[in-house]
């Protein structure tokens, strides 16, 4: 190639790349303020809110349904708790969720994934006939069936979807593995001796890591949404415990009088989730990959 | 290449006989090792330990755990899912008699969908980083993280405070009577039989629900559209034709339009499982008593039989969609069709 | 002679990631009314870019900075969008590079040529029946050598062979009579006999049609054949210009020397011969059989054979040829030398042992390494070169310092200097990555070195050096080479001997200057036939083929 045209093409390094789509992406660069800002706020959350007593089991019936205004900025619920102290206690429980259950999911669908992708054979049979059946059952009726036969609380909601959402991840990992393991490089290292445990963390799973990162950060959107679903429900965390998706459900019986009992929580979910959803669309877009 | 159809197909619905097979396995464990006895839950908590032992004997509850899944999974095979636990009645006839609410919020939702998203996808691609296609993005973004349940209460709000007179809760009103079959979908029913009045109602009772649950799927494949448009824009066969001065349009709505419809088609497919949970929460939102609601219900009372129903017949209207977008992207796309002749 | 196409100070730059870069530098040619005339270059010389300027299909982030392309004495570049779009495929044509890619896969071939040609038409003022397009398709699809344009019409894309889809390609851009045709390297994807039938016919049509050309290349053999007048470009210049005979016989720049003297002759008194090996056969196959089956659940199974009854023997220290086109299994058989598959029937072994026993084991893997095709993908992108090398030496024991210290040796033998242990595949340049390739083979102290065309995918320039290198090592080294390739030139003056595989089988083996100079199988005859040449000695020297024979092994016809 051209000596000065290699020079040009030089500076252009995929990290040069990758930072040029990222910054030329304004909303991803929003996505990443508003995840940052639920995460501070849930970390924070007892120095910061109104009411710390307003997290648990406290009544405070002079002030029931209170609408928003200067000592209540969210207004309060029908046992008089300030709506915007739960709600930034909500957030710590939706992130709990998150964590929970994409600690777990993320490395067993990765893990699954590589070895389906890299070994073929039956491995490759069993692994991808699995994840084609899981994808069939619908994931909020089948965490419902879970979370209730056992009992309906965070860390039941968390088993129930943690048992789905495995899926997806050995799904997108397959597919990526399974396309670099056809690549000469990694042939090559076999014939250079290379193990398989090498061939699969040394030579493949570097070349996941991109896709496993943007689609951990949308599924943290999803996961937020769906536990808020089967809060909403009646089956994911339990009372007192401030949730938004079962303060949304609260809030329903008192409108359309009382409509900030569920837009403050209702929108406070949409937030979170239009976070995580902008922060990994913009990196789907700075590392170019197909999730 | 006939051969070659049918072989392809014939693959696939093996897989899905796999599906439903390893689905009733699963659920049919689930059923049997959860804390709590059905023939306990069946008779409710006054009844006496012999009354208790007398139903399990009935329920077959004391053989063992094999021969009563191969004497289930035959009964289901004969359309017999059990009698529900509270109600008494067979589950199948129960489900049945919910199935066309909805069925027919389905259709409507994927209607919707498709009419909405892939005109969408196809014009944010086209006018691509315009204004015209970040509404467009904004929009699909919201669909996608916006939890249906949300926004069915949004909707509600907005009818009680703009739109006094829209109803916003059931199927239909209960003083009109519903014409009777033969889908059981009201609004393809009231047209047969040419009540009108059952059709205005039903169509503004359908109207908010099925944006309700569409909302996501449109921002998914709008989404999906859009960058299979984008990614086969770039691809050499578009500069074969703009070197021959083919327009544009004909590009775009011919050649790419095709090609670009056979990702979001089968995302779509995939879609359908979350559209199946999404109408738990939507049909409870609007009080639309459809098998979603009954589903609900059998988990919230632990009705082991229904839920066991519930589930399989969730995975079947997964795979019945799922062969359905096969059929459509086989004739679509003859590299489908062809492949196996090599 | 008035000029058809007149390009003059035309500069090009591309916008991306918010650089600028100048593709074009004020490039200037000529194409005679009735001309044939050849821009050649390397991969990123600009040529590409040229067409596209001519055409109008630059992408949307490219700006035309400056000059002029004067058509007939008319800017196209100040015509308004419809006209410009008008002379689209009547007055300039062009003939698309990759026969794989340039066509729609969910449409049928005929939508693709109907359309065509219903625009065309259109913009042209004519009106057309949907019976007469398809009569006027039919013509020109049989004018180039398409015998059965029904079954052409009605097929996917992916139903036609490459060579079948070239010549579609090739009927696109004659649906109208244009005046300027623009072949963009065409057939460079295909195998070579194919790729020879193809210069031929766009020849024939250029020649009956009195079209003019433009013709962008690589590859000066072709360009022997096709021009009359040479522009060499380089780095988006145009570094030399003149008459064929004076470019090849006398060129100005040392840039066109170096780029004619870079290509391996087939005949004449600068053909290398590599003197015979003479040691013990170190690789050794036996009535070989592979066949490749699938069995579905249901329905019928198919079988391939892939070789068929091969039987070779490779000599400790010699450069054995393999030569072959797509499918002919010369690939098979190399994989299944190293053991990465396993043979149907017949018997391999090497240093006397049979691969079937051994195969796995690890002293076996790294006694026969490889050197991949493509750059790309022989590397991992996401690993240094020197952890890239460290993988055969940290397996065969080596650690801390000695590890280090051999990784610089090994990058010194492959004339990398030390200091790229740091670097990232994505910092090198295709023919760096091969040296990368080449080091990490040697790394694993191997006896063999299979060679799978490891410089088809660099500039001839880059492949001369890698040469070289190969050549040196194996005398420094005291390796064997398998080498496998298309390139019959190339292994003229590499291989010590090679063998001509067709459909799985052996067709003729010996010494490169036997099997050259007297070739007595028909397929070799025809594939040497087939090369393309620089000079007309060489032209004259090449065994001659009847039509009838040469179509006979044309891979392409048959499918």
């Amino acid at each position: 190639m051209a000596a000065n045209a290699t020079r040009e093409l030089e500076a252009l390094t995929p990290r040069y790349m990758a930072w040029y789509r990222f910054t030329r992406n304004p909303t991803a660069i929003i996505g990443a303020l508003m995840v940052t800002s639920v995460v501070l706020v849930a970390v924070l959350a007892p120095l910061i809110v109104p009411y710390p007593e307003h997290a648990g089991a406290a009544v405070n019936f002079r002030a029931r349904h209170v609408a928003p205004d200067l000592a209540y900025w969210l207004g309060t619920d029908k046992v008089g708790r300030d709506i915007l102290t739960r709600v930034i206690y909500g957030f710590r429980v939706s992130l709990l969720l998150v964590v929970g259950v994409l600690a777990v999911a993320v490395p067993l669908g990765a893990a699954l994934g590589l070895a389906a992708g890299y070994f073929g054979g039956w491995t490759e049979r069993i692994i991808t006939g699995l994840t084609n059946v899981m994808l069939a059952i619908p994931p909020l009726v089948m965490a419902l069936a879970v979370g209730n036969v056992l009992e309906p609380n965070l860390v039941n909601a968390m088993i129930a979807i943690t048992l789905l959402w495995w899926t997806w991840h050995a799904r997108l990992v397959y597919r990526v593995s399974k396309s670099i393991a056809a690549e000469d490089f990694v042939e090559a290292a076999r014939l250079a001796g290379a193990s398989h445990w090498h061939v699969l963390t040394r030579e493949i799973l570097p070349n996941c890591i991109s896709v496993i990162s943007v689609k951990t950060t949308l599924d943290a959107a999803f996961v937020i949404l769906f536990g808020a679903t089967l809060s909403f429900l009646g089956l994911g965390v339990k009372p007192p415990t401030p949730d938004l998706g079962s303060m949304v459900a609260d809030g329903r019986q008192f409108l359309p009088e009382m409509w900030w009992g569920v837009l403050a929580p209702g929108f406070a979910i949409f937030y979170a989730t239009l976070g995580f959803n902008l922060l990994g669309d913009g990196l789907r877009d700075m590392f170019d990959v197909e999730v | 290449m006939q051969e070659n159809y049918l072989y392809t197909f014939a693959k696939r619905i093996a897989g899905f006989v796999g599906v439903l097979f390893v689905l009733s396995l699963m659920i049919f464990i689930l059923a049997r090792v959860v804390p709590g006895d059905p023939a306990r839950i069946a008779l409710g908590p006054s009844a006496s330990q012999e009354q208790v032992d007398a139903m399990r004997m009935q329920m077959g509850l004391d053989r063992p755990l094999t021969e009563q899944y191969v004497s289930y999974v035959a009964n289901a095979l004969r359309g017999d899912l059990g009698r529900s636990l509270i109600s008494g009645r067979p589950v199948t006839r129960e489900i049945a008699a919910l199935l066309p609410a909805t069925l027919e919020l389905v259709l409507a939702t994927v209607i919707l969908m498709v009419l909405i998203a892939v005109p969408l996808g196809v014009v944010t691609a086209r006018y691509r980083n315009s204004w015209i296609d970040n509404t467009g993005r904004f929009f699909s973004i919201v669909g996608v993280t916006m939890p249906s349940f949300l926004f069915a209460i949004l909707l509600q709000l907005f009818a009680a405070y703009f739109l006094s007179d829209w109803p916003i809760i059931g199927r239909i009103d209960h003083t009109l009577a519903a014409p009777a079959g033969p889908t059981g979908l009201l609004l393809v029913d009231s047209l047969l039989h040419g009540r009108f009045d059952v059709f205005a109602d039903a169509f503004q009772r359908l109207l908010f629900p099925a944006i309700a649950l569409a909302m996501s799927g449109i921002g998914q494949i709008t989404r999906i559209t859009r960058s299979a448009m984008i990614e086969n824009q770039r691809r050499d066969h578009v500069l074969t034709l703009q070197s021959f001065g083919v327009p544009d349009r004909v590009i775009v709505f011919r050649y790419l339009l095709k090609l670009s419809s056979i990702a979001p088609l089968t995302i779509m497919g995939l879609e359908f499982a979350s559209l199946i949970g999404n109408a738990f929460v939507v049909e409870l939102v609007f009080s639309w008593g459809g098998f979603a609601s009954y589903g609900l219900n059998a988990i919230l009372q632990k009705d082991l039989n229904a839920v066991m129903g519930v589930v399989l017949l969730s995975g079947l209207f997964f795979i019945v969609a799922n062969i359905i977008i096969d059929i459509i992207l086989l004739m679509l796309d003859p590299r489908l069709r062809l492949k196996e002749a090599r | 002679m008035a000029n058809l196409l007149d390009v003059t100070g035309l500069n090009v730059a591309f916008r991306t990631y918010g650089r600028r870069h100048h593709l074009l530098k004020d490039v200037a040619l000529s194409i005679p009314e009735g001309g044939r005339v050849a821009l050649i270059g390397e991969t990123g010389s600009g040529k590409s870019v040229t067409s596209k300027a001519i055409l109008g299909t630059l992408p949307r982030n490219a700006d035309v900075e400056g000059g002029e392309i004067l058509f007939r004495g008319e800017n196209v570049l100040d015509m308004p969008r419809p006209r410009r779009d008008a002379l689209k495929g009547t007055a300039f044509s062009v003939i698309m590079q990759d026969p794989l890619s340039s066509f729609n896969p969910v449409f049928r071939i005929g939508r693709h040529l109907d359309d065509v040609m219903y625009y065309a038409d259109r913009r042209l003022g004519r009106r057309s029946s949907a019976g007469h397009r398809r009569d006027r398709i039919f013509e020109v699809l049989r004018r180039v050598q398409l015998d059965d344009p029904r079954r052409i019409v009605d097929a996917y894309p992916s139903q036609l062979s490459g060579g079948m889809r070239q010549r579609v390609l090739i009927a696109l851009s004659l649906l109208h009579q244009p005046d300027l045709l623009i072949a963009d390297e065409p057939g460079t994807a295909l195998d070579v006999t194919t790729q020879d039938e193809i210069m031929k016919l766009i020849n024939r049509l250029v020649a009956e049609n009195g079209l003019s050309l433009l013709m962008i290349t690589h590859n000066l053999g072709v360009v022997r054949q096709m021009a009359d007048d040479v522009y060499v470009m380089r780095h988006g210049e145009i570094v030399e210009h003149g008459a064929l005979s004076t470019i090849f016989s006398s060129p100005r720049q040392a840039y066109t020397r170096q780029l004619i003297e870079a290509i391996p002759p087939l005949y004449g008194a600068k053909v290398e011969d590599q003197k015979p090996a003479e040691a013990d056969p170190i690789v050794e196959m036996r009535g070989v059989t592979k066949m490749f089956e699938q069995k579905p659940w249901i329905g019928q199974g198919t079988r391939h054979v892939a070789v068929n009854d091969v039987s070779l023997s490779v000599r400790r220290g010699e450069v054995f040829g393999l030569a072959g086109e797509s499918g002919s299994g010369k690939t098979t058989v190399a994989r299944m030398i190293m053991g990465l598959i396993g043979a149907t029937e017949g018997s391999v072994t090497v240093d006397g042992k049979s691969v079937e026993d051994e195969r796995g084991s690890d002293a076996f893997r790294r006694k026969i390494q490889i050197v991949y095709q493509n750059p790309g993908t022989s590397l991992n992108p996401k690993r240094t070169v020197g952890q890239a090398l460290s993988v055969p030496l940290a397996f065969a024991g080596m650690r801390g310092a000695a590890l280090e210290e051999r990784i610089v040796e090994l990058l010194r033998q492959v004339d990398l200097p030390a200091n790229y242990v740091g670097k990232y595949p994505h910092e090198l340049s295709g023919g760096q990555k091969q040296r990368v390739a080449i080091a990490r083979a040697l790394a694993a102290d191997p006896e063999i070195i299979v060679l799978d065309e490891p410089t088809s995918a660099l500039d001839v320039s880059v492949q001369k050096n890698v040469i070289a290198l190969l050549t040196r090592l194996r005398e420094e080294l005291g390796l064997t080479y398998l080498f496998i390739s298309h390139d019959l030139s190339l292994m003229r003056n590499f291989c010590s001997r090679i063998a001509i595989m067709l459909r799985g089988e052996i067709v003729e083996a010996g010494a490169p200057r036997e099997v050259f100079d007297n070739p007595r199988h028909p397929y070799t005859r025809a594939l040497i036939a087939a090369v393309p040449v620089i000079s007309d000695e060489e032209e004259t020297r090449k065994p001659r083929v009847s039509d009838e024979e040469r179509r006979r092994y044309l891979v392409d016809t048959a499918a």
